[in-house]
């Protein structure tokens, strides 16, 4: 296993319990959404993948080995799960785009050249080369959510998590860089760790869902069994994805013979749809014989 | 303009120049070499010509656009005007121009504090046009990956990076917090202003250090040790251009011997 977390707690300074008893394991290459109203605890959560946070109780190993919070230890352990915020302007320090991005890499204490060439790649791959030169202050926000990524690429992490990937962009946006998350896992293997409150995203990215209440998680599968839990999903403040909604709606009120599992994504639908009308197609002509 | 407004567009300009992409070593060189003679003269002359090159240069070159680059003086020269008003008045001595009696005390105003006045004001502008010259064309980017070259302390060049990126960020928030209240009808007058622009303050204080906060975190989870390490990566210099700077400063220097007898009226 990638990541193990074993009853992880976590209790603030002031005293909320962001986070109770939370046991779970991701494996190399997947994809993983964490999914919760705000104050569920995801953020508390990732924060500690990346040794920002460190548990109040509980463990943490990373390829079966307990996390240390020691500089060298927390050094390699950052250079290989990044984690990019949920605001650019928190992360994007510098003052211009190929000096940012440059930050993590020359903290990892490459030649000046080889930086220069993690920057480049990093740069072309989330398709901001054009800006190398530019202070952030001239970049639009899902431009700024760009560079943030590459910042995090550049140190070539084998783990990248994001905290709202998608928040506060615009739809282009946020399809670009849904691509872009999928084009570097399916590529490079990276393992992506999301946390979000898109639940219409979820079954776009993810094969595996947590779904966290009050720092607890209540539900873990893949998109597709977690979304046809209705109650549940409504328990915690949730909404299935639209179309998974419609389907819904299409069963309980229309009496439609839809399946068990729900569909959560066009595709889905689509085939779902084509497969009634396929069905409606046949029951017509044996009753007309 | 305004001044954030200003702020903006210089910085803006100092991306978008024309010269933007040339060596930032021979940007500075040049500033620095006419600042120097510029404000080591007495004379007319010298401080004139490198207002005019500078000009030149910014306008000409650079394709800075004018009203910005004119604008910028404004401020300055209000300030000068005043302090070489007084100089004129107050200082000076020797042949007296002008003689104000008053029966229990005379005023004199004295060509060499006129001189001195007009020297002054000269040098002062031309100094600043240099200066422009640098702040319009270079980056602070670049600014600061020389600033490290010639060795400044690191704590310096780091301070300078994050300033200036922060300030775009707080600007930005700070007139949408002064929007949100002229938005909820600030009532006007002089008190209810002061205590708006109090509140304002206090928020944006309190907003820097939660800032501080999470950009620290940030860095951290990128592996920050404490040193932020600058990529060292620019144009370096033409020598030919650098010659021709060269040039400049001694032909500079010459015409300031020859007009060392001139510079009095």
């Amino acid at each position: 296993m990638l990541f193990s977390l074993e009853k992880l707690s976590h209790r603030y300074s002031d005293g909320t319990l962001a986070l109770d008893e939370i046991s779970l394991n991701f494996a190399q290459g997947e994809r993983v959404a964490f999914l919760g109203t705000n104050g569920s605890g995801k953020t508390t959560l990732l924060n500690h993948l990346n040794g920002i946070l460190k548990p109040t109780s509980g463990n943490i190993y990373f390829e079966d080995k307990p996390l240390s919070y020691d500089a060298k230890s927390l050094l390699n352990l950052r250079k290989r799960v990044g984690f990019v915020f949920q605001d650019p302007n928190d992360q994007l320090f510098a003052s211009s785009v190929k000096q940012d991005v440059a930050f993590g890499p020359l903290n990892l204490g490459y030649t000046s050249e080889h930086v220069k060439q993690l920057v480049d790649d990093a740069l072309t791959t989330v398709g901001m080369s054009e800006f190398t030169d530019k202070p952030p202050h001239f970049l639009s926000g899902g431009q700024k959510k760009r560079v943030a990524l590459a910042g995090v690429l550049a140190m070539q992490p084998e783990v990248i998590i994001m905290d709202e990937p998608t928040s506060s962009l615009d739809p282009i946006a946020t399809s670009d860089i849904l691509h872009l998350l999928l084009k570097l896992n399916k590529e490079k293997g990276i393992t992506l760790l999301l946390a979000t409150h898109d639940v219409d995203l979820v079954p776009l990215f993810a094969d595996k869902l947590y779904i966290l209440n009050k720092g607890k998680i209540v539900s873990e599968g893949t998109p597709k069994t977690s979304f046809s839990n209705t109650e549940l999903i409504r328990k915690v403040n949730l909404r299935s994805p639209r179309i998974a909604h419609l389907f819904e709606v299409l069963k309980k009120e229309n009496n439609l013979p839809i399946a068990d599992e729900l569909p959560l994504t066009i595709s889905e639908a689509r085939r779902e749809i084509l497969r009634l009308i396929d069905q409606a197609v046949k029951e017509t002509k044996k009753t007309s014989n | 303009m305004s001044h954030s407004e200003l702020y903006v567009e210089i910085d803006r300009s100092a991306y978008t120049n024309a010269l933007s992409k040339s060596s930032p070593i021979t940007k500075t060189f040049f500033a620095l070499s006419a600042l120097i003679i510029c404000v080591s003269v007495q004379t007319f002359i010298v401080p004139v010509v490198v207002f005019i090159i500078c000009t030149i240069l910014i306008l000409g070159l650079a394709k800075v656009r004018a009203r910005l680059y004119f604008n910028l003086f404004v401020y300055p020269t209000y300030m000068l005007a005043l302090s070489c008003i007084f100089l004129a008045l107050f200082f000076g001595s020797g042949a007296n121009l002008i003689e104000i009696s008053l029966p229990w005390f005379t005023w004199s105003i004295f060509k060499s504090g006129l001189i001195m006045s007009i020297t002054t004001f000269l040098r002062v502008e031309g100094a600043l046009s240099c200066l422009f010259f640098l702040v319009l064309t270079t980056s602070i980017t670049d600014l600061c990956v020389l600033l490290r070259r010639i060795h400044m302390p690191q704590v310096m060049v780091e301070l300078s990076m994050m300033i200036y990126r922060y300030i775009f960020v707080f600007l930005e928030i700070s007139e949408q917090m002064s929007l949100a209240q002229t938005l909820r009808l600030r009532r006007s007058g002089w008190l209810n202003r002061i205590r708006a622009l109090s509140m304002l303050i206090g928020s944006l204080f309190i907003r820097t250090l939660d800032q501080g906060e999470r950009t620290l975190a940030a860095m951290n989870a990128r592996g920050y040790d404490g040193d932020i390490r600058i990529l060292e990566d620019f144009a370096s210099p033409k020598k030919l251009v650098l010659l021709g700077i060269v040039i400049f400063d001694v032909l500079l220097v010459i015409l300031l011997f020859l007009t060392l007898n001139i510079g009095v009226i």
